[in-house]
């Protein structure tokens, strides 16, 4: 794990609740303070130790804020690196993930915009209480097997809610 | 991403589109999925008497190469016994796909569907 880490870069406690408008508030701050501009007239060794800087404060921004990203950093901090590609077997909820699916592909085939806004309502609340059941277990080093399935399923659910929202994009069209 | 013409052709006519009664006792269901990248897969085989695949099925969500991969799969069961429809390695469809590096995992993810679908049919006869 690089050094410094991500929360610390914002002043805050490794957490998996997370006030976003907050941290974007920081973000903002923090992002002018480095800002390569800044150094343009700077010795080359100070440009150089900003651009860095920059660097990983993007990056600490871009998985603080998301999610999955997020809680798949929280589980590294606490235990050893987790692979990004894995195959998951994890039938009922894979079978209801293939149920979402073959509904939304039937929004798109109807065209239902209505229809996709209550989708995306249900999605929501299925995030909401993935989010909750995460926020509670993933410091807890007996219940690091269920955390990480928890963190599975929150990627199934980013990438869903991107294509839903890909899909209210093509219906505005 | 340029996708190879034999990832076109599957992914344009996909080969065993579709769903059989996963509850059928000769029917072994493999249900699998990539949190990464968001693919859902299942793959489904129907056993004969003499243990020959007589069919094989599957539906997929996600990119080309996880689709053309889950196809080429269910072509290249039927009709063979389970043991030897095991042998079939990611690497053999990564190969036969042409599949790039970056696009291996998903045919690791259709070998993955495949042993889950022999083992739920060896577990529902009592073979396991």
């Amino acid at each position: 794990m690089g050094s410094p880490c991500h929360f610390a870069l914002f002043d805050l406690q490794p957490s998996f609740r997370l006030d976003l408008e907050q941290l974007a508030v920081r973000y903002r701050d923090l992002a002018r303070t480095v800002h390569p501009d800044r150094f343009a007239d700077a010795p080359d060794r100070e440009q150089r130790l900003a651009l860095e800087h920059s660097a990983s404060l993007n990056e600490a921004y871009s998985t603080l804020k998301s999610a999955p990203k997020r809680a798949r950093y929280l589980l590294a901090l606490s235990g050893p690196e987790l692979p990004l590609e894995v195959t998951v077997q994890d039938p009922d909820f894979l079978l209801q993930q293939m149920h979402w699916r073959e509904e939304l592909e039937d929004l798109q085939d109807s065209a239902d915009l209505a229809g996709v806004a209550t989708f995306k309502c249900r999605l929501k609340i299925a995030q909401d209480e993935l989010h909750e059941s995460f926020a509670v277990c993933w410091d807890d080093s007996l219940r690091r097997a269920e955390a990480e399935r928890l963190m599975r399923r929150m990627q199934f659910l980013d990438k869903l809610s991107h294509e839903v929202r890909q899909l209210e994009e093509r219906l505005d069209d | 991403m340029a996708y190879s013409e034999k990832v076109i052709d599957h992914y344009e006519n996909p080969r065993n589109v579709g769903k059989m009664d996963a509850e059928d006792p000769d029917v072994g269901t493999g249900m699998v999925g990539a949190p990464a990248c968001g693919d859902v897969m299942r793959l489904q085989i129907k056993v004969n008497e003499q243990g020959v695949i007589e069919d094989a099925k599957f539906k997929t969500y996600g990119c080309g190469s996880a689709i053309a991969s889950s196809s080429l799969a269910t072509e290249w069961m039927k009709g063979k016994t389970l043991d030897e429809a095991e042998t079939i390695k990611n690497t053999h469809l990564a190969e036969e796909l042409a599949l790039p590096p970056v696009k291996i995992h998903c045919s690791v993810l259709a070998e993955d569907a495949i042993k889950a679908a022999v083992r739920d049919y060896k577990q529902k006869k009592g073979l396991l």
